[in-house]
């Protein structure tokens, strides 16, 4: 009650704002503002006579009242456009009707940029947010929306993934969190879809995946704190704002068809050896294993890769009237993976509606956007099988069960990756539709304040089924078979209102633009999932369920909340001063009783310079604006009931034997009931400039983010909890960053000149963890970074100083052949650091007696003490760069990325590089590294492991061109993608995931794309 | 379409976005779960099934086996199991066995040279203690009189619980002895400390061993006297066999002996009459050992019911390797992990039908390498064979049961007790001790006489008896063997053959997290 209070007192506000009426015989001028070139509508141009003055509406039309009688000028005026002035003559209780033709100047800075609750001209924003068009998305094979702005914002991180339509994460300036996620909010046409896409479905590859790239119109990322801070509680990590295809200014029906063709191969697999030095290895190091090596030569990776072929059909039609507009899409996409058995496929539909009623007054949109993506996976074990298998072993045995060779000997022994493909099966059916209805109505006696009513749903349903048949190498051992059926489901559920009011202040200079809103936002979630192991048959794979000897039946229901208000305060000083204020108050089921409300309060500010009577003089300089902003935002994705300790209730294999009964358990679960989100308070200072009407213009922008109350896992005081660890809110970690982008239109182009724009994007992010417990010089730090192969092993740490997940590794000791020494004496292989104090050198001394600080010696043995941090796996400069160029009827693009300073730990050579592989049951197969280090036991923890992942790499080439054929525009291209990497890594990718570890992730590829689209 | 706007749809649209505002309530009760709202509405199934979890924490790592849902943090779930633990925290650094593993830990619990921090067995065990002593007290909050009669449980449930509540006390116990065994001075928190309390003081070891005492004295009569349908479950006896464990090591832990006690406590389990000696010695370690009249304490495997990666699928399938055949063993496959030290193989005498397990085919005597399986013998002692030769239900997950308390340990505690000055008599000890000869030999062959009878045989012969069950390192330190170069085995202190250990390695560390987690904390002396 107290919140709805606040609620009517800011609507009264707002209202109070609106002109009393005067005592004086007033007149009205009413009129319509265009482009004077395109002689489309302007919205959002100030239109003022005297002290009263109006903004126009998105038709381009205002109306000022209360205009005192007499004659006047009638000035608009908008940034990026020369104003225009009309002389007036108002007469009292008349309406005149005047319009008026704006003429361009620098029209990037009229640009609508899509905001948070609303949009603004690119030339008013204030805080640090880029939006990419269209017309500047990535071409070629895109099957997830996160593919079409990779490489093209700096600051933004977008997880390269070579597996079709693999799920891939984003990095905004850097990870905030550590056990929450660092994921982005995604909001889709105003609904937003949560942290990571609308996580917890695991169906398919990336839940995003449902939206068709080919219906986005534009993707807005809003970096910086001040801008995402109307977000709140989940704003921490930035937000991506996906606005799918709406009205366009052209009028009448239009109907588009593209599709595409592509082909991908394989680039770079695992450095493995071959049949001949495998044969070599086995008789030097494990001779008793000879006699299992058969006379084969097959190359494991070769039969498992495949030239992969995709295609994608879009259809659409469009219908724009003055008041009315509709769009219906329909896609198709299908996408084999360089692995054979990894597919994707989708259909989807879109359709979007807009009608304008009461004299324009209400504007009412829906949309509906819904897919079904089928994915085939790669079974599990199949890379990696692939890898270690003896490629002196055939493929085939007519005398086995499977009828596919494999090692026969005991203990476990590599797979035989091809029986795995053949014979094993995972896939997943996602269905997932989200819309919205949105109503915005402005009203009659006050034409600045507008209602804006949205309802939203996002529902998804997704089918998992795993089957693994009993007779696999891998399952006669232990499992002897399993199907896994998973089924969720989720419903979420938005209502969001708010009131915008926006004009210029008539009492004092300056337009005002107030937002005032609530949000209601629910999820219903339901994942419950079977698991039967030790199939009685496996004649059924996954159509059935086959008797097996043991089940897991498992029901998790998830419901969250998540209640706001918010409020925006923009304010406009003739484009010279800029100022902005949000708060949003959020209210969320995850959050603990004494916590349930956050606040999330921004402050920014611009001075633009270029508007000074001083800087007027400068005739080049189009634009310069100086912004600074703070903010405190905040991250809530992480569990659900975290604040309430619950019962688990065990499965069927978890009970104990009372006499001859044997009893389920329950257990309560490890709880901090008060947590809370993470913080992150950033401050922002950028610097907009452009040149020549924005012919040459960039940024330069600098931040500090600092995350609190970072949520840890940490020990807990023993017996004071249910569990050893404890979720709680602790810990701190900072970023910090600059980030430079300049595009410039090198050649403008026109009829038979060659035309060239470049855009170049750097960036700089430097992390660092600083805090983990609240103890004093106690060693504050976690392990984390678990290695393939051996159990409990990790090769990261957090501590603090340093940049999360950094490496934690010993120094290996070159030897004179340069290569690093293999002993089976410790000390000899690794630098033993000085960790001991040494009380010879300072006899009676304490340690930190004078003279005697940092006296230290080794120890003489390697442990845990002679770890040592090293590098991260965080780009310390991240570079892209883009060049279109267009000549006559050819265009051509292409995109380059550097990534500086990133580390990789290559962990498909550290377990596989060592002799005693080949002494298990039956040899492994080892890594190439293996003949450098000639190691016989496993170094996991070396950082000859940990590789300089730096690279260079084409993303794309494509070539175009365009023509008329039939009276229709034709568009055809040719794209390449990863047409190139240059990098010293050795391992397959460079950019293996986010963590920096690389175990048989998914194969590079490089993308021939062939396509074409046509317009009716 | 030229309708006209009234004021009312206006006004209509602004009580819409009022209307709307007032839903300020983000509370959303956890679907899919317990919570203690509803602990009490089906007294029947949460009690028991609380009961339950309390012994599960003995077996199973989470609430899904083998794995999945993990009670504690830790590296890997499958590795710290609580008598997976204390099998190799108690049998690992001794002259018993060895690991040829290379995770993380291992090698260190093989040599005696755990560091002080980040020995994750060490973490694993302190929070596993932890783990059972938190939940008995949350348990015992929950079921208050003044809990029970809220909940509207029945007078006859109410009885039943009472005896719970013994159990669950029985249980704390047993945890509370092994972090005094194994940590020495540990916090004390009970029922009385509240969830989310702060940092609790640590107790001394004497205070805590009072408290296991005053407990077990306590509690032992709201037990049933026999274990008859109370298989797997704490009956009278289990108590008193845990106070003679307790009465036995009193010395090590407070500085003063309690021999008698220990003995009149071993008695008192002996003269139970609800245990007798299983006729066949291995018996106790087979996929049927459930019929064993002898287990007074068994932590259950089944391998329908009850999976680990720990307990007996541990034991059975890392002392399989080489020449073995996993279904000797009614496993699926070895895992090539532990065999025995040469002392432990060297004890015993010809004739002793115990060392028929000792497996010697194509493996060395000495532990020249402790990586390599084929040095040192295995022993095929624990098995998931039935005692008809028939294999367990389940080939990875055994269906033996972990014998923690069994009655030829009362018999040896007896004799102990008794050369130590605690009373009793020199007959009754040689009877309970050529009883476990006679077994072991198939007839009196091997009995002693009185002359025989010494501490030194004592301690051989439970390392002859009781071998890999979990006693060692708590038996060499109660004799003073355990540190200090007085008998040296093979790998001790990290050589072969063995030198000196530091006496702190008489106790692990306090681990590291929980030094930072609980700043009232002193680690163990010389760590």
């Amino acid at each position: 009650m107290r919140r709805l209070r606040y609620i009517i007192g800011a609507l009264l506000a707002v209202l109070w704002m609106a002109p009393l009426s005067a005592q004086e015989p007033t007149g009205t001028i009413r009129g319509r503002v265009i482009d004077n070139e395109t002689q489309q509508p302007l919205a959002r141009v100030t239109v003022a006579v005297g002290s009263r003055g109006a903004l126009t509406q998105a038709d381009g039309r205002f109306v000022i009242t209360g205009v005192p009688v007499g004659t006047g000028t009638l000035r608009a005026r908008m940034l990026g456009y020369a104003p225009a002035t009309r002389p007036v003559t108002v007469v009292g209780g008349q309406t005149d009707v005047v319009d008026l033709a704006l003429t361009a100047q620098a029209i990037q800075l009229a640009d609508i940029v899509v905001t948070g609750y609303g949009e603004q001209r690119a030339g008013d924003i204030i805080g640090a947010v880029s939006q990419i068009n269209t017309e500047e998305f990535n071409p070629g094979r895109i099957v997830s929306p996160a593919q079409l702005i990779e490489s093209k914002i700096a600051g933004v991180q977008v997880e390269d993934r070579n597996e079709p339509g693999a799920g891939r994460s984003i990095r905004i300036r850097g990870a905030t969190s550590i056990n929450a996620s660092s994921e982005p909010l995604y909001v889709i046409d105003g609904v937003p879809v949560g942290t990571g896409a609308g996580g917890g479905l695991s169906a398919g590859r990336d839940p995003l995946n449902f939206l068709n790239p080919d219906d986005i119109e534009s993707i807005t990322v809003l970096k910086d704190a001040s801008a995402a801070s109307i977000y709140g509680a989940n704003a921490a990590n930035g937000v991506v704002l996906i606005q799918t295809k709406s009205r366009g200014g052209r009028l009448g029906q239009q109907i588009t068809y593209s599709t595409n063709f592509s082909t991908s191969t394989v680039t770079r697999l695992p450095s493995m050896l071959s049949a001949a030095q495998y044969r070599t290895a086995v008789q030097e190091h494990a001779a008793s294993s000879v006699g299992q090596l058969l006379n084969s030569n097959t190359d494991w990776f070769n039969l498992i890769t495949r030239s992969a072929y995709g295609m994608e059909h879009n259809l659409s039609l469009s219908s724009a009237t003055e008041r009315q507009f509709y769009r219906m899409s329909l896609g198709y996409l299908n996408q084999d993976g360089i692995i054979r058995g990894s597919t994707t496929e989708r259909i989807s539909l879109g359709l979007a509606y807009q009608q304008r009623l009461f004299d324009d007054r209400l504007d009412v949109r829906a949309n509906v956007k819904g897919s079904r993506a089928g994915d085939q996976f790669t079974p599990g074990g199949v890379l990696g099988s692939a890898a270690t298998m003896g490629p002196t072993q055939p493929v085939y045995d007519p005398t086995t069960v499977t009828g596919y060779y494999d090692w026969t000997a005991a203990p476990p022994s590599a797979d035989n990756p091809v029986a795995i493909m053949n014979l094993a099966s995972d896939r997943g059916v996602t269905w997932r539709s989200l819309g919205n209805l949105q109503a915005n109505y402005r009203f009659p006696f006050l034409e600045a304040l507008r209602a804006n009513v949205n309802i939203g749903y996002d529902v998804a349903r997704a089918d998992r089924k795993t089957f693994i048949p009993s007779i696999l190498h891998s399952q006669l051992r232990e499992t002897h078979g399993s199907l896994y059926l998973a089924n969720q489901s989720q419903v979420n559920t938005l209502f969001e209102s708010f009131l915008n009011y926006a004009a210029p202040l008539n009492l004092a200079p300056g337009n005002v633009d107030v937002t005032a809103g609530y949000s209601y936002a629910q999820s219903h979630a339901e994942y419950p999932w079977f698991r039967t192991t030790g199939l009685g048959t496996n004649l059924l794979g996954d159509n059935g369920v086959s008797t097996g000897a043991t089940v897991q039946n498992i029901e998790n229901i998830v419901e969250t909340k998540l209640i706001s208000f918010f409020g925006r305060l923009n304010y406009n000083l003739g484009d010279r001063f800029l100022a902005a204020f949000s708060v949003r108050r959020d209210g969320s089921s995850r959050f603990g009783k004494d916590n349930a409300w956050g606040t999330f309060p921004s402050v920014a500010v611009a001075w633009r310079l270029s508007q000074e009577p001083f800087m007027r003089g400068i005739e080049m300089l189009s634009d310069l604006k100086l912004r600074a902003s703070w903010a405190r935002t905040g991250n809530q994705a992480f569990g659900d009931y975290l604040q309430y300790s619950t019962y688990t209730v065990g499965d069927a294999l978890t009970q104990v034997q009372f006499g001859n009964e044997f009893v389920t358990t329950i257990r309560p679960s490890a709880v901090d009931p008060n947590i809370r989100w993470e913080t992150t308070g950033s401050t922002n200072v950028g610097l907009d400039f452009g040149f020549r009407g924005q012919r040459i213009s960039g940024a330069i922008d600098w931040y500090d983010k600092k995350t609190t109350d970072m949520i840890f896992t940490v020990p807990v005081a023993a017996g004071t909890n249910f569990s050893n660890y404890v979720t709680t809110n602790i810990g701190s970690m900072r970023n910090r960053g600059i980030e430079f982008s300049l595009g410039a239109r090198v050649l403008e182009g026109g009829r038979g000149a060659l035309g060239w724009t470049v855009d170049f994007t750097a960036s700089h992010n430097a992390n660092e963890l600083l805090s983990i417990y609240a103890c004093g010089d106690c060693a504050q730090e976690i392990r984390t970074g678990g290695v393939s192969g051996a159990v409990g092993t990790t090769i990261q740490v957090l501590r603090p100083g340093e940049p999360i997940n950094s490496f934690f590794v010993y120094e290996h000791k070159t030897g004179a052949d340069g290569k690093p020494v293999y002993s089976t004496t410790m000390t000899d292989m690794y630098v033993d650091r000085p960790t001991v104090f040494d009380s010879v050198v300072c006899r009676g001394s304490g340690a930190g007696a004078a003279g005697c600080v940092g006296l230290y010696r080794p120890d003489g043995t390697i442990n845990d003490s002679d770890l040592r941090p090293f590098h991260s796996p965080w780009p310390t400069w991240t570079l892209g760069h883009t060049s279109r160029l267009t000549y006559s009827d050819f265009d051509l693009s292409f995109t380059l990325r550097a990534q500086l300073g990133a580390y990789v730990y290559n962990n498909v050579a550290s377990s596989n590089g060592f002799y005693n592989q080949l002494t298990r049951g039956s040899p492994y197969n080892l890594h190439t590294s293996v003949l450098e280090t000639d190691f016989v036991t496993e170094q996991y923890t070396s950082d000859y492991y940990v590789e300089d992942a730096s690279f260079l790499r084409m993303d794309n080439v494509t070539l175009g061109y365009s023509f008329q054929y039939a009276g229709r525009p034709w568009h055809v291209f040719a794209a390449v993608q990863n047409a190139f990497t240059i990098t010293g890594y050795s391992g397959v990718d460079p950019t293996a995931g986010l963590n920096g570890l690389d175990n048989n992730i998914y194969p590079r590829s490089r993308t021939f794309t062939g396509g074409l689209s046509v317009r009716f | 379409m030229n309708i006209r706007p009234s004021k009312a749809f206006a006004v209509a649209a602004v009580l819409l976005f009022l209307a709307a505002a007032g839903c300020t309530d983000p509370t959303v009760a956890p679907k899919s779960t317990i919570t203690e709202a509803n602990l009490g509405t089906d007294p029947n199934f949460s009690y028991r099934a609380f009961l339950a979890k309390l012994y599960a924490g003995l077996a199973v790592t989470g609430q899904q086996g083998p794995h999945g849902n993990a009670d504690i943090t830790a590296n890997d779930e499958g590795f710290y199991n609580y008598i997976r633990l204390l099998w190799c925290m108690n049998e690992l650094p001794t002259d018993e066995a060895v690991i040829g593993w290379g995770d993380r830990g291992l090698a260190e619990l093989n040599r005696g040279t755990w560091s002080a921090s980040n020995n994750p067995w060490v973490e694993a065990l302190y929070a596993r203690i932890f783990y059972q002593v938190t939940l008995v007290n949350e348990f015992l909050r929950q079921t208050t009189l003044e809990r029970l009669n809220a909940a509207g449980v029945s007078t006859a449930l109410k009885t039943t619980i009472q005896q719970y509540r013994a159990e669950a006390r029985f249980l704390r116990a047993l945890s509370y002895w092994h972090g005094i065994d194994f940590f020495g001075n540990i916090p004390l928190v009970t029922e009385d400390d509240p969830v989310n309390s702060p940092p609790p003081a640590q107790a001394t070891r004497t205070e805590i061993y009072n408290y296991i005492v005053a407990e077990l004295t306590a509690l032992r009569d709201s037990l049933p006297a026999t274990g008859a349908g109370m298989y797997g479950r704490a009956a009278r006896p289990a108590a008193d066999m845990l106070l003679a464990k307790v009465y036995l090591n009193a010395g090590v832990y407070t500085g003063t002996a309690h021999w008698t006690d220990a003995l009149n406590a071993a008695q008192a389990v002996i003269t139970s009459g609800a245990y007798s000696l299983e006729p066949v010695w291995l018996h106790n370690f087979l996929a049927d050992n459930n019929t064993s009249p002898e287990i007074i304490l068994p932590v259950t495997s089944d391998g329908q019911h009850t999976q680990t990666w720990g307990g007996t699928t541990f034991i059975i399938h890392a002392a399989c390797g080489g020449s073995q055949q996993p279904s000797w063993y009614g496993i699926d496959y070895c895992w090539w992990g532990i065999r025995l030290k040469p002392e432990a193989v060297n004890r015993y005498a010809a004739g002793d039908g115990r060392a028929s397990v000792i497996y010697s085919a194509g493996q060395n005597l000495a532990v020249t390498s402790t990586t390599n399986w084929n040095d040192g013998y295995a022993l095929a002692k624990f098995s998931n064979l039935t005692s008809a030769g028939v294999a367990g239900s389940h080939g990875t997950h055994p269906d033996t049961d972990f014998p923690m308390f069994r009655l030829a340990d009362a018999y040896l505690i007896y004799a102990e007790a008794f050369l130590r000055g605690g009373g009793g008599s020199q007959t009754q000890a040689l009877t309970y001790v050529n009883a476990l000869r006679a077994r072991a030999y198939g007839g009196t062959s091997g009995d002693i006489t009185g002359a025989q009878l010494t501490l030194a045989f004592v301690l051989d012969e439970r390392g002859r008896e009781l071998l890999w069950e979990g006693h060692r390192r708590t038996d060499l330190i109660r004799y003073g063997l355990f540190s200090g170069g007085t008998y040296l085995w093979s790998w001790k202190h990290g050589t072969n053959p063995g030198t000196a250990l530091g006496v702190e390695r008489d106790l692990y560390p306090l681990p590291a997290a929980e030094l930072v987690a609980n700043p009232n904390l002193t680690q163990n002396p010389g760590y």
